[in-house]
């Protein structure tokens, strides 16, 4: 099993060229459980290698901290330099294998009945398929270049996916959007591996610890590279400020939002800093850098989650600010706890997205304002979206409490300031989980056709609901049991990096159970009955409102660059067209004209006085060269290189 | 008779055939030109059969296949052929562009005898000039394509062909004199008296370093229109989108690819102390032509000029790679020309196809062409990718390795430089939104997709994509050697930059 781990990202890519190349197009393909067939072994596989690494039953490698190493060269040049292709399993690779195989095979089961009435069914199964290898492919790289062209290969097949839609202008503009800002900030982590292989001339993970524990790498380079990577993983992860991309890429199927937006291919970034930790310890610079953008992005996102009314839209904020908190944890040390976080947090997101997906594809809008009751029309998605607001919320002793208080209590121990901060959000996220529940399921049908015209999904969408369900409630638990998880990440933190500040016993969890509960309650008072009281506040905070309902503006700074980039594109065809072109044009013609009138010169006050014969010649001579002067221009270039060949010898001669 | 002499004049053998056969005989003639061009590739392959990389000594490439006749004795002038790592890929390149295009090239309706007898004349041209190893010889292929092109252009183009024609003719006329000047001063130098391209190689170290810079300048202004390098490019918009379809795929993967060529294979190679003097100012010319030339892209509404000036983009890649003067940037630009040869090559192919039917190239005139042809809309997209370097893809290695190759060098130009990484996927993507995605316009609702003819000239170019996308080793292993050498070849001069 372990030994040919490598078949994980293999099989799911070659299903998807067989989906996608082979049989017919249309509603009945059979294409679809060749995927979810390929996703089932790989899930097996990934679940045989996590439950033996977990239970201590799969040895690491003797003085190693990973259990599996293989690589081949995939590219060698020059002397002695080469890129090499390989797997690295070791134990945050465990975990995200068992948690891509899983989600993405429940979104496949899910999509049987969320997609079933679409005409390229098979496009999307193979799409999926492509998605999931290129994932598995970035968790198990064992080199950073390899990791960073499953990267972008994610990043493609977001594209793809986000775009399944294209025939509607909303689909095709967000998935470009997507693919460009994550491309922006791809352009960090490309200078990032430009600088390391610089210095350190390898891409292999293992290497560059080993180069790195010996103190070769210069502070300043691990810096410069430590921003490279972070730059990337604030793009692919939606951090501030470039987490505008993802609240449009909800124009996607819902399912492929729950998959890839919310519980895999944006943790790339997060895993991404976590793969590459020993850069970051290096220089602490970079760790501060991690832990603000997380710290701002957990907060910032939390405040746009309040006053969006479209469900996806909601779960999207949501999902950016759980990403900062992962961030944030990374940043103060708290490795275990941000990966531990990325586990629990994918299982209860994909639940809420799939919830949603659900919703909508029984009432066909977004809007949570068109909703409203809807648990007694659909009782297994009310109750199961109901335990992943509630982990996500923070009840204590579900999967969300137990991975939030790990973050929470790294915070406190590096600072208390940001802890203040953090557990704010947390209450933040407690407020808006439970309006967009109430608002959704809660209270009287506010749109009555709507509502009598839903119905509970069928039974391939409500096995993933609640599998993930009882993951949301137990998963957590069952892993911070005896320290498990911790066992199985292996992370030892560096020498002195741990933070200094102990909080008293009853301070952390008392602080989280508190903001919870009162932004529960809030939530439930404001929205449970009529809109007003809400939209009456909404009124008084317009100004607030209107900020966050416009995302700080942080789409028309970037839309402002945009229109700054398309005008300088104009700038330069305009001098490519009207002044370079032009010199080699009429500016060679001027240098022509000028040297014939010289010649003109020349012929009428020297020549006519000298030697009949020769003056005839030259005088025909001139005579030409006035024709040409009024002819074609380009003929003029002929001349003057003439010319120039002419002297260019003599020069060359002497 | 040798294999290169084979590979070279075969397709002259096609030419004088094709004079021969009764211009009614459409059907014949494009027979037997594309047979030609078929034959010259598979004969390529033996030379791929043949081909030993790991010959490389100390200094001076080794060729193989040589063949050296004497021809002019009084100039010491040889018909010197012979290929090492660094020509037998681009020779292959040109030859399977040629195959393929001249599938493509059925399309042509008027006057199909001289399209294909002035076709046959540039194949032997261009092949000539990456198998000649004496400098004679080499100007004469290179001044061979200049007039089939000039006539390709000017006969079959669009609209303004005359004026582009022209434009091309001359600007590279003008640089080819320079290189003329240039050749004959290598010529007269100390210790010379020869053309033979790797004597010279051996002998410059005994030349002062102003005869070669002046002599470096004479070949720079000559291959620099080809490649085409800022500022010399801007006969290349015009002329790509004038030319016929498979004229212009013909000068996108293979003309361009002489110039560079000739500045490993010349300016730097025999030249490397004016090289090495030109290195810091290459390396802002490479930043031009990549972050302006992507610039000059996005402003573009015609497909077929978007793609010409992404062309200058991707040469900036190469020549980023050269100005590394290390083995990585060196098999960087190298990978890079096969790439773009192939991807763009494609991506004129398939901006012809569109254009036969719709009749126009402009980006904002179709829309939601995805539903109503997808084969076509999904090699586009292939090939965009691949032009816009995604990994697994041909273009991504070749880019990658140039940037590799330059930043231990020209750390503050390189990144500068990774900002054309960005802006090409911005008009790339555009383009693709705009042609294929959103809802379809209903004036092309009967728009055929790609048909068999189309398919079999880009199909293996697409095929090839993927394959040296996930594999680069195959072409690799055969410019390695060579170019390590070549890397170390003046390594004296060079080291202050390592």
């Amino acid at each position: 099993m372990l030994e040919h781990a490598y078949l994980i990202p293999i099989i799911p890519f070659v299903t998807s060229l067989v989906i996608l190349l082979g049989g017919k197009e249309g509603k009945d393909s059979k294409m679809p459980y060749l995927g979810i067939a390929a996703m089932g072994w790989c899930f097996l596989q990934s679940s045989v290698l996590f439950f033996r690494a977990l239970s201590g039953r799969m040895p690491l490698e003797a003085g190693k901290e990973f259990f599996l190493h293989q690589r081949f060269p995939w590219l060698e040049w020059g002397e002695n330099l080469r890129i090499n292709v390989g797997v690295l399993v070791d134990g945050p690779a465990v975990t995200l294998l068992f948690v891509v195989t899983l989600v993405s095979l429940l979104v496949q089961i899910y999509s049987l009945g969320y997609m079933h009435d679409d005409k390229r069914k098979k496009r999307y199964y193979a799409y999926l398929s492509f998605f999931t290898a290129s994932m598995l492919g970035l968790v198990i790289a064992s080199s950073i270049f390899i990791l960073f062209a499953c990267w972008e290969l994610v990043g493609v097949s977001s594209y793809l996916l986000i775009g399944f839609w294209f025939e509607k202008p909303g689909p095709a503009y967000a998935s470009k959007k997507a693919f460009i800002t994550t491309k922006l900030a791809d352009c960090g982590f490309y200078v990032g591996l430009l600088i390391l292989f610089c210095y350190a001339g390898t891409f292999d993970l293992v290497s560059l610890k080993s180069y790195i524990a010996q103190g070769l790498l210069p502070v300043e380079v691990a810096k410069a590279v430590g921003i490279g990577f972070l730059i990337g993983a604030i793009g692919k992860s939606a951090q501030i400020p470039l987490f505008i991309w993802l609240p449009d890429a909800m124009e996607g199927p819902t399912p492929v939002s729950a998959l890839i937006h919310a519980a895999t291919m944006v943790v790339a970034g997060i895993y991404l800093v976590a793969r590459t930790y020993f850069i970051f310890t290096a220089a602490p610079t970079t760790m501060g850098a991690v832990a603000w953008v997380g710290l701002f992005t957990a907060f910032f996102a939390a405040t746009m989650a309040i006053t969006a009314y479209d469900i996806k839209k909601v779960l999207a904020y949501s999902t950016v600010s759980q990403l900062g908190y992962m961030m944030l944890g990374l940043g103060v040390y708290g490795y275990t706890a941000a990966l531990f976080h990325l586990t629990t947090h994918a299982f209860f997101k994909a639940l809420l997205f799939l919830g949603a997906g659900s919703v909508i594809h029984a009432v066909h809008t977004n809007d949570m304002r068109e909703m409203g009751g809807l648990y007694k029309r659909m009782p297994t998605t009310a109750a199961t979206v109901g335990i992943a607001t509630l982990t996500i919320a923070g009840l204590p002793l579900l999967s969300g409490w137990w991975s939030k208080e790990a973050i929470l209590h790294d915070v406190y121990a590096v600072s208390p300031g940001m802890w203040v901060v953090a557990v704010f959000t947390a209450g933040l996220t407690a407020f808006y989980m439970s309006r967009m529940y109430v608002l959704t399921f809660l209270g009287a049908p506010r749109n009555e056709e709507k509502h009598s015209h839903a119905h509970e999904s069928p039974l391939t969408m409500k096995i993933p609901l609640w599998t993930l369900a009882v993951l949301s409630l137990f998963a957590g638990g069952i892993l911070h049991y005896n320290g498990l998880f911790e066992h199985l990440v292996h992370f030892k933190l560096p020498e002195g990096s741990h933070g200094s500040h102990h909080a008293p016993a009853y301070l952390l969890p008392g602080a989280a159970i508190f903001v919870f509960a009162v932004g529960v309650g809030l939530a439930y008072k404001l929205y449970s009955g009529s809109l007003e009281t809400a939209q009456q506040l909404r009124g008084k905070l317009s100004i607030a409102a209107e900020t966050l309902e416009q995302r700080y503006y942080f789409d028309d700074f970037f839309l402002g660059l945009v229109k700054l980039s398309d005008k300088l594109a104009t700038a330069c065809y305009w001098i490519d067209s009207r002044i370079i072109d032009a010199i080699f044009i009429d500016g060679w013609a001027l240098v022509l004209r000028a040297l014939a009138a010289v010649n003109d010169f020349i012929d009428s006050f020297i020549v006519d006085g000298a030697v009949d014969g020769v003056g005839t010649i030259t005088q025909d001579a001139g005579w030409g060269l006035r024709k040409l002067v009024r002819g074609q221009v380009q003929e003029y270039l002929l001349y003057v290189s003439l010319a120039v060949a002419v002297f260019a010898t003599f020069m060359l001669s002497r | 008779m040798g294999l290169l002499t084979t590979v070279t004049f075969l397709p002259l053998i096609g030419a004088i055939i094709i004079l021969f056969i009764p211009k009614e005989k459409v059907a014949v003639i494009r027979g037997s030109a594309i047979f030609t061009t078929f034959a010259t590739f598979v004969v390529s392959l033996f030379l791929y059969a043949g081909f030993d990389p790991s010959l490389v000594g100390d200094g001076v490439p080794v060729m193989q296949f040589t063949e050296r006749y004497e021809w002019i004795a009084t100039f010491n002038v040889f018909y010197a052929m012979g290929i090492d790592g660094l020509s037998l890929p681009i020779i292959i390149l040109t030859t399977l562009i040629c195959f393929l295009a001249s599938i493509y090239s059925v399309s042509i309706k008027e006057r199909v005898k001289e399209f294909f007898f002035w076709y046959l004349l540039l194949e032997v041209g261009m092949v000539g000039v990456f198998c000649a190893t004496d400098l004679f010889l080499f100007y004469l292929f290179w001044e061979l394509t200049l007039v089939p092109m000039y006539f390709l252009i000017g006969v079959w183009g669009g609209p303004r062909k005359e004026y582009a024609a022209i434009k091309f003719f001359l600007f590279t006329l003008v640089g080819s004199v320079f290189m003329l000047l240039a050749i004959i001063a290598v010529y007269f130098a100390p210790n010379s008296g020869t053309f033979d391209m790797l004597k010279l190689m051996e002998i410059n170290s005994s030349w002062s370093r102003n005869f070669q810079i002046v002599a470096f300048i004479g070949f720079y202004l000559g291959l620099s229109v080809k490649i085409p390098a800022f500022p010399f490019h801007t006969w290349l918009p015009l002329a790509h989108v004038e030319a016929p379809t498979p004229v212009s795929v013909i000068l996108a993967s293979v003309l361009l690819k002489m110039g560079c060529y000739g500045l490993l294979r010349i300016c730097y190679s025999i030249l490397p102390a004016g090289f090495e003097w030109f290195l810091p100012y290459f390396i802002i010319i490479a930043f031009i032509n990549i972050v302006y030339g992507a610039l000059c892209a996005m402003a573009q509404t015609d497909m077929k000029k978007m793609i010409a000036y992404s062309s200058i983009n991707h040469m900036g890649y190469c020549l980023l790679g050269m100005a590394a003067v290390s083995s990585t940037g060196f098999n960087g630009a190298v990978l890079q020309m096969i790439n773009h040869g192939i991807i763009t090559g494609a991506l004129f192919l398939l901006v012809g196809v569109l254009y036969d039917r719709a009749h126009t190239r402009d980006i904002s005139a179709f829309g939601g062409l995805g539903a109503k042809v997808p084969v076509y809309a999904a090699l586009m997209v292939l090939t965009c990718f691949a032009s816009l370097g995604l990994p697994g893809l041909a273009g991504f290695v070749s880019e990658f390795m140039c940037f590799l190759g330059a930043f231990p060098v020209w750390k503050m130009w390189t990144i500068l430089s990774v900002a054309g990484i960005l802006i090409t996927a911005a008009f790339f993507l555009r383009m693709i939104q705009k042609v294929f995605l959103g809802p379809l316009n209903e004036k092309w609702a009967d728009l055929p997709d790609i048909n068999t003819r189309e398919l079999l000239a880009i199909g293996p170019l697409a095929v090839l994509t993927v394959l040296f996308g996930v594999w680069p080793k195959l072409i690799l292993d055969i410019t390695n050697p060579t170019v390590t050498a070549l890397a170390e070849m003046h390594s004296t001069i060079f080291k202050y930059l390592h």
